[in-house]
């Protein structure tokens, strides 16, 4: 059972270090907590649904459907909602975002309905069983789709200059404006690719399960995944992600399923009180 | 001239006709609320009927239930508006309140009175602990502990049910204050009334001893509070017992008015109907939060009013009122959270006096 | 020989304060190296946040007046463009990028340049400042005030500006090193033709520099002239003592 156990928590949990990254993302650019992000799986799984179910596109037109619509989504949102905002309190910014979640939920319930909608690709739904163990084959292209995006980010953070302003920007804005970068631009940006990401964590977690207002809750367990990593730490975020993947699943088969969010809390309670810079986070930034 | 010259020359003005106004606004106050419940019972005013329509389509029930979300607003209006702590997790006093309900009332039968009491007891030492974190931690990083809190309060709240009770709810006696049994929507009011009042002018007391101005300036300069020599560290705790107590006990007026609870109302929508409805009334004005409250209430009877004009014809529009009337809610509520927060930060009570202030000016 | 930047009868404000800079006129020519004196708190770094579109940022606006660069009115222009049209600056406070490596920080400052030209300006920064190519690959954060000032001031110089803005480059640095940076600053003023605006609290280090001085207090021009001058004359105590004129009213 323990094998089967982690290895379903560690392929969730590498779609929560997708959607965790995103998440980190927007913080470390824009440094604000985005609580509309577990929404924002929600509308890549209904994204899903309208191109592949409702337009009948190909797959890979699907996909592209999402990724385009889902970054326009995002940067829409930072020019309308979040830029007007700029150096307000932080409670009318982390409020902005939660209003936004209420709006975004409301919309997709008046144009879908109430019911959860299946979702109709052509990933593979089959199982194949080694020593024992039931391995997905969903869940195995989950985590290998989420390992390859964390990578693509890795060496585009590494390597392009755009990845480059966009740590700068991260660590200062001020700093950032001096030295000639569009900061306005950057965050923009930011808020696109965290949009794409949550989106493309939605289109599995629709296809595991179903697309449905409810997928919101898991969504937002990205943010204590960030914490526990570490609200600063891009590898802590999908760190992370896996813990809160690992936890989850190991709470509901040993424990018991409702328990489950009940042991990721208490962990983020702690790590809050004792390492409030996460479990990878440097300690001078943890201080606010 | 300078908004301080201003303000100063206009006083004096302003002063003698505060002299009878005030006094006049407070007896048609009181005399309105008095009779609002009877408005809304007999559905109509002065002996003329009145038309749901023209009542919004709201119960004294409503009303009600706005009164015991208006202490939630106004205790959490006090926490974070007042003294500059942000919780997002203030339905888990909610929470709480309905536990303590339960121990004390369902369970051990004590009278009404004694629950109201413990309950507040209760709030006040979680509101203590969940304070706690903010010895260590600030901003964000405080917001987030509060909304961890949320969920361990909650699954505490489930667990006690299912281990006492069962799916379907905890269930709560009639509440009785000594003879005066509340059985009756009219008599929950006119006890809803009294104490909402009682919260109100306590807590804007409050505000004008040391301590309370102590909290807004640590709320605006927590190093120049520090350097006052007040004990910033104590002041937050304090604040979060006293707003805690009052959620507490809101939370257990709302079980007792409901007669059954579910650990699955206490939702995080739960908590953040309570900001939304501090933002929209206004953060840091007690006043405010009626005003939220009060929009809380109407905004779903006028849509149902909407809905029973428009439903019977078949355009889109009329589908979506009426089968789509909680989301529409959500939707509108949501939208005029965002658009206040851009564009009003104040809130309405912010808009109202910056209204106020630009009419005196005139009159001068 | 035309001027490089013209402030004209500036008025900047602050959220809910009086104004910060009250009708403020000042020139930088072409090529020239000028000082701006004054007190704590006299507008210094206001009117350099003016110039380079960061007021925004720090909830001011302009009240009245305009700022010219090469020509061009750039009042209320966006910062980062500014910087890629050739006016950069060293902020108060220097503000490098402490969590990347000192080449990453140079990297960003020569991010608008063409990909080709970027190896060649960092040489030329490097050369500039020996101390950064030996750290070059050391989080920014962890180096010295010294150090990091020059990095400031190399992030700056990276993109090869016509016009630099200077803010406080001596503030908690040792006399030596500051004396050493300022050698650098003007060695590089020669032979790239940089124009400088120096703004110091300390008068004695940037009048030794400057050929023109402006003293600033309490967000007005108290007076303006060749640096020897303004340097022997009675305003300038005046200015740092708070002696000089009667306190601008509000508004
Ligand atoms: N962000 C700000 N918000 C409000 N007032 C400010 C701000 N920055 C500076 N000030 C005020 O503007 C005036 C000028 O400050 P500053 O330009 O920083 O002076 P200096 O750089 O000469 O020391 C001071 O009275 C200061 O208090
Ligand atoms: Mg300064």
């Amino acid at each position: 059972m323990l094998p089967q156990v982690l290895f379903s928590g560690l392929a969730l949990g590498s779609i929560y270090g997708l959607v965790a990254l995103g998440f980190a993302l927007v913080f470390k650019a824009t440094d604000v907590l985005n609580f509309a992000q577990g929404m924002f799986v929600v509308v890549g799984a209904f994204l899903a649904v309208t191109a592949g179910t409702q337009l009948h596109l190909p797959f890979a037109l699907t996909l592209m459907f999402i990724v385009v619509a889902a970054a326009l989504i995002g940067a829409a949102i930072q020019a309308l909602l979040i830029r007007p905002l700029t150096g307000r309190s932080m409670l009318s910014i982390i409020m902005v975002t939660i209003a936004l979640s209420i709006v975004l939920r409301a919309l997709i319930e008046i144009i879908f309905g109430p019911q959860p909608r299946a979702l109709t690709t052509p990933m593979p739904t089959g199982v194949f069983i080694v020593e024992g163990v039931r391995i997905s084959q969903l869940h195995m292209l989950a985590a290998g789709v989420s390992w390859l995006c964390l990578g693509l980010f890795a060496l585009f953070f590494r390597f392009t200059t755009f990845g480059l302003q966009m740590r700068a920007t991260a660590n200062g804005h001020e700093a950032a404006l001096v030295s000639g970068i569009n900061v306005d631009f950057v965050n923009r940006v930011a808020w696109a690719i965290g949009s794409v990401l949550a989106a493309i964590g939605g289109l599995f977690l629709a296809q595991l399960q179903l697309a449905s207002t409810e997928l919101e809750g898991i969504g937002l367990l990205a943010l204590p995944a960030v914490v526990i990593g570490g609200l600063q730490s891009i590898p802590g975020a999908i760190i992370g992600g896996l813990l809160v993947g690992l936890i989850e699943q190991l709470a509901s088969s040993y424990v018991s399923p409702r328990s489950a969010d009940i042991f990721v809390y208490t962990l983020l309670l702690l790590v809050l009180m004792v390492r409030p810079w996460g479990l990878f986070g440097q300690r001078e930034l943890g201080r606010v | 001239m300078s908004g301080e010259q201003a303000a100063v020359s206009a006083a004096p003005a302003v002063r003698p006709a505060r002299g009878w106004r005030a006094p006049v606004l407070l007896v048609l106050g009181v005399a309105a609320a008095c009779y609002l419940p009877f408005i809304l019972t007999e559905r109509a005013i002065f002996g003329v009927r009145l038309s749901n329509m023209q009542l919004l389509n709201i119960g004294l029930t409503q009303v009600n239930l706005m009164m015991i979300t208006l202490l939630g607003a106004l205790s959490l209006n006090y926490l974070t508006g007042i003294a500059g702590l942000i919780s997002i997790g203030h339905a888990a006093f909610y929470a709480m309140g309905a536990m303590a309900g339960a121990v004390f009332g369902t369970q051990l039968g004590l009278p009404f009175p004694v629950v109201l009491a413990g309950s507040a007891l209760v709030g006040a030492a979680t509101g203590v602990v969940a304070g706690l974190p903010s010895l260590r931690v600030r901003g964000l990083y405080f917001v987030l502990s509060t909304f961890a809190l949320h969920y361990i309060v909650v699954f505490m709240l489930s667990e006690y049910q299912f281990r006492f009770f069962d799916v379907v709810g905890i269930p709560f006696e009639e509440a009785t204050l000594g003879t005066f049994v509340l059985d009756t929507p009219l008599r929950w009011y006119f006890f809803l009334l009294v104490l909402c009042v009682l919260v109100y002018v306590g807590l804007r007391n409050s505000l004008r001893t040391r301590e309370g101005r102590a909290m807004m300036a640590m709320r605006d300069h927590e190093l120049a509070a520090s350097a006052a020599g007040i004990d910033v560290r104590i002041l937050r705790l304090k604040a979060f017992a006293c707003s805690s107590a009052i959620a507490a006990v809101a939370g257990t007026l709302y079980s007792y008015y409901m007669t059954n609870v579910n650990a699955e109302f206490f939702t995080i929508d739960f908590a953040i109907q309570f900001v939304a409805i501090i933002i929209i009334g206004g953060m840091g004005s007690l006043a405010g939060s009626l005003v939220g409250a009060a929009v809380w209430l109407l905004l779903p009877a006028v849509i149902t009013g909407f809905a029973a004009q428009i439903g019977s014809t078949d355009s889109a529009f009329g589908t979506l009122l009426t089968e789509s009337k909680p989301q529409l809610v959500n939707l509108i509520f949501g939208s005029l959270v965002i658009v206040l927060l851009i564009f009003a930060p104040g809130g309405i009570a912010g808009i109202g006096r910056s209204l106020r202030d630009r009419l005196s000016v005139r009159v001068r | 020989m035309a001027a490089m930047l013209e402030v004209e009868g500036l008025s900047v404000g602050y959220a809910r304060k009086g104004l910060a800079l009250d009708d403020v006129s000042l020139v930088v020519p072409t090529g020239g190296i000028v000082a701006l004196l004054g007190a704590n708190g006299a507008g210094k770094t206001t009117l350099i946040r003016t110039i380079t579109g960061l007021l925004p940022m720090h909830n001011g606006r302009v009240a009245q007046g305009r700022v010219r660069f090469a020509g061009v009115d750039i009042t209320g222009m966006a910062a980062h463009r500014l910087v890629r049209l050739g006016l950069a600056q060293v902020p108060e406070g220097r503000l490098i990028f402490k969590q990347l490596s000192v080449e990453e920080n140079l990297q960003v400052g020569a991010a608008f340049l063409p990909r080709g030209k970027v190896a060649e300006r960092l040489e030329a920064v490097f050369a500039l400042f020996p101390r950064l190519r030996e750290r070059r690959r050391q989080a920014a954060g962890l180096m010295s005030g010294g150090e990091q000032q020059m990095l400031a001031l190399g992030r700056a110089l990276i993109g090869g500006p016509r016009l630099l803005l200077v803010d406080e480059l001596s503030l908690g640095l040792a006399p030596l090193i500051v004396e050493a940076i300022y050698q650098q600053l003007m060695s590089v003023g020669e032979t790239l033709g940089t124009a400088m605006l120096i703004v110091e609290q300390n008068a004695h280090v940037a009048l030794e520099y400057a050929q023109t001085a402006y003293i600033l207090d309490r967000g007005r021009i108290a007076m303006s002239g060749d640096a020897a001058t303004v340097g022997a004359s009675s305003a300038i105590a005046d200015a740092y003592l708070g002696l000089a004129g009667e306190v601008p009213a509000d508004v």
